[in-house]
């Protein structure tokens, strides 16, 4: 799966241009290279820093033979190596499919067909390996690719030719020990026969989604290798006889691999035997290589660009600088501790450090650096930073999730609608209702652990009925909210309170217009900017949108203005709050407005006779703005995002959109991009304008649909937005 | 992706030409030439679509400068326009390349008929991008198998303006050029305007040619399931086949996971009301056919391996490098 490259990865290789990260070990990095010609290819190079060990080039250039041996139908067709440059590469075709370990996360075991068409294939690529006097050795679902085609297996880091003992000197027990045969763990000669049990082991895998001998220590795992009996639990009953045979301990009663193939029976036409998913997983995997756009990450901030290592370290040094960069990554040490064997097998996992433990579903971006699940995440209105979480309200409440790993951490069960609370950037407060209009309402906190602490209230003569509060925003202690008063009618009126959090008092209390509340399509925004307190709100007879401020110390009424726009939900809904920077507010509708925040006059209007692109009558032209450091950022029609003077309302760059048009949220800026969400109306992009080129540097495919707008979580590093069924986050740059 | 014919250009504009998309036709004509290619800093794979022998060059440019226009999910993007009249290909235009079987191509590759599930879902998704181009007061008029590709995620509706561009103009005659036979509405053989009702029978034409093999098939051929709506869309008056919207009701069917739009998707249902596409902000309703399995495994191998071997194709080496000259 494609991700960034580093900022410290090589420009080239060879002839080939590197353009994305596809993994990497303790020893080597696999990339995504192109060629002058466009041809995409996989290069997996050696770490500089091992280049100078004689035993490892040699390994590399057997490697490369070992694959050039199986070609191109059962492996990755070789299609370049250098072993002899300073830093040794090999390039073969990019392979458009999953490993077999992440397509039975993905699609759970797979059924009796697919095993057996996936095991008829592979038999005969070990067949064509072993004709060539070549064994694998290594063979484990991480280095079976399922395409839709057939499999291929890769990875000949540990194969080597028959009666080659020239590198086994080097270690003793080459291989994983999950799949590995006995006779490989008792450190005798590994014949073709011992890959037939290291495939079986492979099928019990892809069958029933547990290794024959479990996992665990790896003397433990050496010893069931050797005496215990395979757990055939879960398999279809057919196949068990036949993988018992191939998992005998004596490698002379196993099945040679033209045998196992008929008795695995697997169809000629291999793609009709895989499950819809895995199919739909290949196929996306086919298309998304062709819209990747080319990204290098920044030096981490923490340490600046440090010099690299010269290439060619004194070998006594490079064992223990080995152990010292791949700290952390177990897959690193443990490779350090073979000998150096398993370079390749540490596929580069972000997630390993994040909540996820199982693999990235096929529809999160390979951008992203963390994903959870959240079922019914609220599409209404983006996640709330609140100090080093975000929150997000979803089916089960209102979830928080740690912003720099997505740890999960606590989830208020009693917060179930989005208009029930607010925050400031450290806490959450909430009004929720206690089921009757009678009891008075109550402010509360919500607490650490997600429970509900009760802060101000009740004020008797303010309904706490269902959909009868809204808190709108807290400033400097102050919660403000919108309330119902107490009754039983339907046209009770609505007042604007300051509810101050340390006291529980009321500071003020003043009448709102005749809102109606709990609507999605009608919920009132605010924000608090340089004394003001101001909300916008549709009205809908009218079409038109009404912006009112008010005054924060009394909640006096101070102006209001009607601003014409054509889509019903105005476009501060989508973003949660009015965009204003203490001297405008800036307000989207059929033009891009400024309105002074101290009389609320129009200062500026933009957008006046300029092509909007082809917009439909219902829609927006401008999509809610984002203003910082003096410049309004807004999507503007199907054309793309402008920039604009935050002073005088004067163009200061745009940048087009293709194929796909910006989507009416506020875009977000960050240090060195801002990401804009673009639509085609069936599936969302999130796209990175370079700040400095004012072109689109990235566009990236999300799940389902971006719901409210992204958010930047700066202390985290992140963006996060919640899409399909997923809060996901991404590097903030 | 298909070899190259004798013949065919080596480059087009800035691009070096791989291969064709399209086999050569049997009875399944394209309405254009359509080529795999690659810019010079090999960064960017385009499909190139060029006029047929003989067509219009002008009036070919002027379609696809008008076809910029349209967005939406199911619609080719027209990038690039090509308009140097002094090249070997005088007219073309370009579409960013993504992996894509032309309808014929996926019969053949799946090896017959496509199961009903997928012709749903493409009938679906080509409504949904006839509506698209109606809402622009402008009919296809070239809706036939070799105009809709597949593509992993969906259909795409190409050749916009194509056919009208290959075809001389005035009434009469063999009907338009590049269009399989029975994908014309009469009317439009008799010289008509093409109006959006001639889409349907288009479309009509399409879907039975996805779930038969033919064109015109006979009625008892298709699946039961269409067999109503389909002959619907190919009645000879304009005036009795159904309405697109009434399409995007009916085609569906009973497909699981299809139901009304999720709340929150798009704006309140007054405004998408019958008629409302995708562009109007409101939801895809075909996105929902097109879940896993919607097209069958072998097409779905089929576009695997034409990304792979477009992703490890360069173009033959040029006997005139572009920057210098023949000496």
């Amino acid at each position: 799966m494609p991700l960034p490259l580093h900022h410290d990865d090589p420009q080239h290789l060879g002839p080939y241009r590197l353009v994305a990260r596809l993994g990497g070990g303790g020893m080597g990095t696999v990339y995504l290279g192109r060629s002058t010609g466009g041809r995409t290819v996989a290069l997996k190079a050696v770490h500089p820093r091992f280049a100078s060990d004689e035993a490892f080039r040699a390994r590399f250039r057997l490697e490369s033979d070992a694959a050039r041996v199986i070609g191109g139908e059962y492996g990755a067709g070789v299609v370049d190596a250098d072993p002899f440059a300073p830093q040794p590469w090999l390039a073969t075709e990019y392979v458009l499919g999953p490993p077999l370990d992440e397509a039975v996360e993905l699609c759970g075991p797979l059924p009796e067909r697919t095993v057996r068409a996936l095991g008829a294939a592979l038999c005969r690529a070990l067949a064509q390996l072993h004709r060539s006097d070549v064994v694998h050795r290594d063979l484990k679902p991480s280095n079976v690719l399922v395409t839709a085609s057939g499999p291929k297996i890769i990875d000949f880091g540990v194969a080597r030719a028959l009666g080659d003992e020239r590198l086994t000197r080097l270690g003793t027990a080459a291989g994983t020990p999950a799949y590995m045969s006995p006779e490989q763990a008792a450190g005798v000669e590994h014949t073709g026969a011992g890959d037939v049990f290291a495939l079986a082991g492979v099928l019990v895998f892809a069958a029933s989604g547990h290794a024959p001998f479990g996992g665990g220590q790896a003397a433990d795992l050496l010893y069931r290798v050797r005496y215990a009996a395979p757990d055939l639990s879960g398999l279809p009953p057919a196949l068990i006889p036949v993988l018992t045979r191939c998992l005998d301990k004596d490698p002379a009663r196993r099945p040679a691999t033209a045998e196992l193939a008929e008795l695995l029976a697997g169809t000629d036409d291999f793609p009709t035997a895989l499950p819809d998913t895995l199919l739909a997983e290949t196929a996306r995997r086919a298309t998304d290589v062709w819209r990747l756009q080319p990204h290098r990450l920044p030096p981490p901030p923490q340490s600046p660009d440090a010099p690299t290592a010269p290439a060619g370290l004194p070998p006594a040094l490079s064992r223990r600088r080995l152990l010292g960069i791949a700290g952390g990554s177990t897959l690193g040490v443990a490779a350090a501790g073979t000998g150096g064997w398993l370079w390749w097998n540490g596929r580069e996992r972000p997630q390993t450090t994040g909540p996820a433990r199982f693999a990235r579903p096929a529809n999160i971006p390979g951008r992203a650096t963390w994903w959870a699940r959240l079922d019914k995440a609220d599409d209404s209105r983006p996640p709330l930073v609140v100090g080093t979480l975000v929150a997000v309200r979803g089916q089960a409440g209102l979830v928080t999730f740690e912003a720099k790993t997505g740890l999960k951490r606590w989830t208020a069960t009693s917060v179930k609608q989005s208009y029930e609370f607010t925050a400031d950037t450290e806490r959450v407060y909430a009004c929720v209702s206690d089921g009757r209009n009678t009891k008075g309402l109550k402010v509360y906190n919500v607490s650490d652990t997600g429970g509900l602490e009760y802060i101000a209230g009740p004020f008797a003569d303010l309904s706490s009925g269902s959909g009868h509060a809204e808190p709108l925003a807290v400033f400097g202690g102050v919660v403000y909210l919108a309330a119902r008063k107490g009754g039983d009618r339907d046209d009770e009126p609505w007042s604007l309170l300051a509810v101050d959090t340390k006291t529980g008092g009321r500071l003020w209390n003043q009448p709102l217009g005749n809102h109606v509340p709990g609507s999605s399509t009608d919920r009132i925004v605010a924000d608090v900017g340089s004394g003001h307190l101001l909300y916008a709100r549709p009205l809908l007879p009218q079409r038109t949108n009404l912006l009112v401020a008010h005054r924060l110390s009394d909640g006096r009424r101070e102006w209001d203005l009607e601003l014409p726009g054509r889509r019903l939900d105005t476009s501060f809904m989508d973003t949660g709050k009015p965009a204003t920077d203490g001297r405008h507010v800036y307000f989207a509708g059929t033009e891009l407005t400024a309105v002074g925040l101290d009389d609320g006059k129009p200062a500026w209007t933009f957008g006046k006779g300029r092509p909007k692109g082809d917009l439909s009558a219902t829609t927006s032209a401008y999509g809610p703005p984002t203003v910082r450091a003096g410049v309004v950022y807004a999507a503007e029609g199907t054309r793309g995002v402008v920039a604009l003077s935050a002073a005088t309302g004067e163009l200061l760059w745009e940048t087009p959109f293709p194929g796909m048009p910006p989507g009416s949220m506020a875009p977000v800026l960050g240090r060195t991009h801002l990401y804009v969400v673009a639509t085609d109306g069936a599936r969302d992009q999130i796209r990175a304008v370079d700040l400095q080129t004012h072109r689109i540097a990235w566009s990236m495919d999300v799940p389902g649909r971006v719901g409210g707008a992204p958010v930047a979580h700066e202390r985290a590093g992140h963006l996060v937005w919640t899409s399909g069924d997923y809060v996901c986050a991404l590097p903030f740059e | 992706m298909e070899p190259s014919r004798p013949g065919d250009p080596g480059r087009i504009g800035p691009y070096a030409v791989l291969g064709r998309l399209d086999a050569p036709a049997g009875d399944v004509p394209a309405a254009e030439r359509r080529f795999v290619a690659r810019s010079s800093d090999g960064d960017r794979t385009v499909l190139v679509a060029a006029p047929l022998e003989g067509a219009d060059p002008g009036r070919f440019r002027a379609e696809a400068e008008a076809a910029r226009r349209l967005f939406g999910p199911w619609t080719a993007v027209v990038d690039e326009v090509g308009t140097d009249a002094a090249e070997a290909t005088p007219a073309w235009y370009t579409t960013p390349y993504l992996p894509a079987l032309p309808l014929p191509a996926a019969l053949a590759a799946h090896g017959g008929p496509l199961p009903e599930r997928t012709v749903r879902a493409l009938g679906a998704a080509l409504a949904e991008a006839l509506a698209a181009v109606h809402a622009t007061g402008a009919a296809h008029a070239g809706l036939a198998p070799a105009a809709v590709l597949l593509t992993a995620d969906g259909p795409r509706l190409t050749g916009y303006g194509a056919v009208r561009a290959a075809t001389p103009p005035g009434p009469g005659g063999t009907g338009p050029v590049g269009l399989a036979p029975g994908t014309v509405p009469p009317e439009q053989l008799a010289g008509a305007r093409p109006e959006p009702p001639g889409d349907v029978f288009a479309l009509g034409a399409v879907l039975a040619y996805a779930a038969t093999g033919y064109t015109v098939p006979e009625r008892d051929e298709l699946p039961a399931g269409l067999r109503a709506l389909v002959s619907a869309c190919l009645v000879r008056d304009p005036a009795h086949r159904p309405s697109v919207p009434r399409l995007l009701d009916e085609l569906p069917g009973a497909a699981p996971g299809f139901g009304p739009a999720p709340a929150g998707f798009g704006p309140p249902p007054t405004l998408a009301g019958p008629g409302a596409t995708v562009l109007d902000g409101g939801p895809s309703r075909a996105g929902a056919l097109l879940t896993p399995g919607w097209l069958p495994a072998r097409v779905v191998a089929a576009l695997v391996r034409q990304s792979a071997a477009v992703l490890a194709a360069e173009p033959a080496p040029s006997p005139h490098p572009p920057h210098h000259g023949p000496s």
